[in-house]
């Protein structure tokens, strides 16, 4: 794997880890705003 | 075996750490970031530790002594968040930042100036956390868990509290993402994820539940800031809101935090044992589905902190038996750490030790955590010091005696000198005896009915409490042998790169100390693989 294609994959796992824990910090509060 | 080291650091020759404040402020280097997270971490343990000693000092004897009631409710919130977030989580993210490179053969994290802001993030959540005791009203006082309503009777303090619990969060959630990137993408070119060393796997498992529960957390406390300012009633019963709604969405996060807590330490363990039981770790592979089972499991059993609330049966039943259920790959991973050490050539040095106490003592906290699972015996237990006893096993002689072990294993590596042996099995045998004398006498303190969360107490506790409050000074005093221990760490003999006769993997194969920048050039994994078999 050359640098460019790492840093490229390195990127992408950031990106969708980043999504991941966004995605459960807006749906827990989409859970409470539904509830009350 | 040293190859793929030879060539690392010539490149560097003409930069290494820069110098004074600016090498601390500004370091993207993953040791210099990991030493950062350590040292915090232990500033933190004796920040925590010193509440803890205001806490056992009133329980001393029964009647108010020193300090009033509101004053005992926040040094019980205060410790908690402390020692939770402050000591415990951050020392293990030190631990991942000095090894995680090494041992995976990656020249530094993948994402070293997120990894700057993750520490720098820390000092600011806790000074924010520590200043709201100075604060017309105190420090939060309503437990670490900031159950609604009596969270929102917090003075001036809230919003401070609320604020530092998202830094902390933040924090957590940055160094999460760096440890799977980098583990995902920065692995030495042989290293198969099934080649992984256990702490490196149990770490990647531990990073996607901080990366799943924590934002929840930060949610959670988000809804109570906007109950507090904001005019919504997500948890306002008179506004048509459900306090309970934020037990469950609390304990969603909360029970994956315990095991953020300990799969680590069970990482550190089973670098350990093998080492010094001379042989390779028994069953490496199920190791790895054990983690990832108990990770699974971490997110359904969560109501079983909340059966008193009332629920129906067949919730009751589900978290019950589900609870219960982690007890099985936790006793894979028991039965493995006792097979690696069957008939090994075991030796004892103090790593060893700490390990050692480690699976017999976080068994215990198991067994009285399973008794806990059971639901109509746990609305007995519950609020009990039984709870305090139990999590108190898994947290201190589990959590911190396992960051203790890894510590003096891999303390040579970081220095480059050998300990003073001797003050090492003097801190473990004295924080042994002391955690024990502490935290054991609590389980009957439960039983009998003493509540957790109060100054003062009936007489017939008294006996028992005396103990514990000798036991937690005992216990105090003898973490300050640690720090002598780390003081003179440099006075010692010079180490060699393998250091332990047992031990094996990349992070070995590097000199000590290790040297600023390493493996430039990726290293085979193979080498190290096969220098145990």
């Amino acid at each position: 794997m050359d640098d460019a294609e790492r840093r490229k994959k390195i990127r992408r796992t950031t990106l969708i880890v980043a999504a991941i824990a966004i995605a459960f910090y807006v749906g827990f509060i989409m859970m409470g705003v539904l509830r009350s | 075996m040293t190859t793929a080291v030879a060539d690392t650091h010539e490149h560097h020759d003409d930069h290494g750490p820069a110098k004074g404040i600016g090498r601390w402020l500004f370091s993207t280097n993953h040791k210099d970031i990991g030493t950062m997270y350590l040292i915090f971490s232990l500033t933190m343990f004796f920040i925590g530790g010193a509440m803890a000693m205001v806490i056992r000092s009133e329980l001393a004897v029964p009647g108010l002594q020193f300090v009033h009631p509101e004053f005992f409710n926040s040094m019980t919130t205060m410790h908690a968040l402390i020692m939770v977030f402050g000591a415990v989580m951050p020392a293990f993210v030190g631990l991942a930042n000095w090894m995680i490179p090494l041992m995976i053969g990656a020249p530094d994290m993948a994402l070293p100036r997120m990894n700057n802001w993750s520490f720098w993030i820390l000092p600011v959540a806790f000074g924010i956390l520590l200043s709201t005791l100075f604060m017309p009203g105190g420090g939060p006082a309503s437990g670490w868990t900031m159950y609604p309503p009596l969270v929102l009777q917090t003075g001036d303090a809230f919003p401070f509290l609320i604020f530092s619990v998202h830094l902390m969060g933040l924090s957590s959630i940055m160094g999460a993402i760096n440890v799977i990137v980098t583990i995902i993408n920065m692995r030495a070119p042989d290293m198969t994820l099934l080649k992984m060393p256990m702490f490196v796997w149990t770490w990647l498992i531990t990073a996607y539940l901080l990366i799943a529960v924590m934002p929840v957390l930060a949610g959670a406390v988000t809804m109570l800031l906007t109950d507090q300012f904001f005019g919504t009633s997500f948890f306002l019963a008179a506004g048509g809101g459900d306090p309970v709604m934020f037990q469950h969405i609390f304990w969603f996060f909360g029970h994956p935090e315990v095991y953020i807590m300990i799969l680590p330490a069970f990482g550190v363990v089973s670098e350990i044992i093998p080492t010094f039981a001379r042989k390779k770790l028994f069953g490496h592979d199920s190791m790895v589905y054990a983690a990832s089972c108990i990770a699974f499991l971490s997110f359904i059993v969560w109501a079983h902190h909340m059966f008193t609330v009332g629920m129906p049966l067949t919730g009751q039943l589900f978290f019950m038996f589900a609870t219960m259920l982690i007890a099985v790959p936790t006793g894979v991973k028991i039965f493995n750490w006792v097979a690696t050490m069957w008939r090994g050539a075991m030796t004892f040095e103090t790593p060893m030790l700490f390990s050692l106490a480690f699976v017999f003592l976080f068994t215990i906290g198991g067994f009285s955590g399973l008794m806990l699972a059971i639901a109509p015996a746990d609305i007995q237990y519950h609020d009990t010091y039984f709870v305090v006893a139990h999590f108190h096993y898994v947290l201190v002689p589990g959590s911190v005696f396992a960051i203790m072990a890894g510590a003096y294993y891999w303390l040579p590596k970081w220095t480059g000198h050998m300990y003073n042996e001797t003050l090492g099995k003097v801190h473990f045998w004295a924080s042994t005896i002391f955690v024990n004398l502490t935290f054991f006498p609590m389980h009957f303190l439960g039983l009998a009915g003493m509540p957790r969360r109060i100054p003062d107490y009936s007489t017939q506790f008294a006996d028992f409490n005396t103990m514990a409050s000798i036991g937690a000074f005992g216990f105090g005093l003898s973490q300050l042998i640690f720090v002598w221990v780390l003081v003179t760490a440099r006075k010692g003999e010079k180490a060699t790169d393998r250091v332990w006769e047992g031990s094996h993997g990349l992070e070995w194969t590097v000199p000590s100390p290790a040297p600023y920048h390493t493996f430039d050039t990726p290293p085979k994994a193979r080498i190290a693989n096969e220098s145990f078999e």
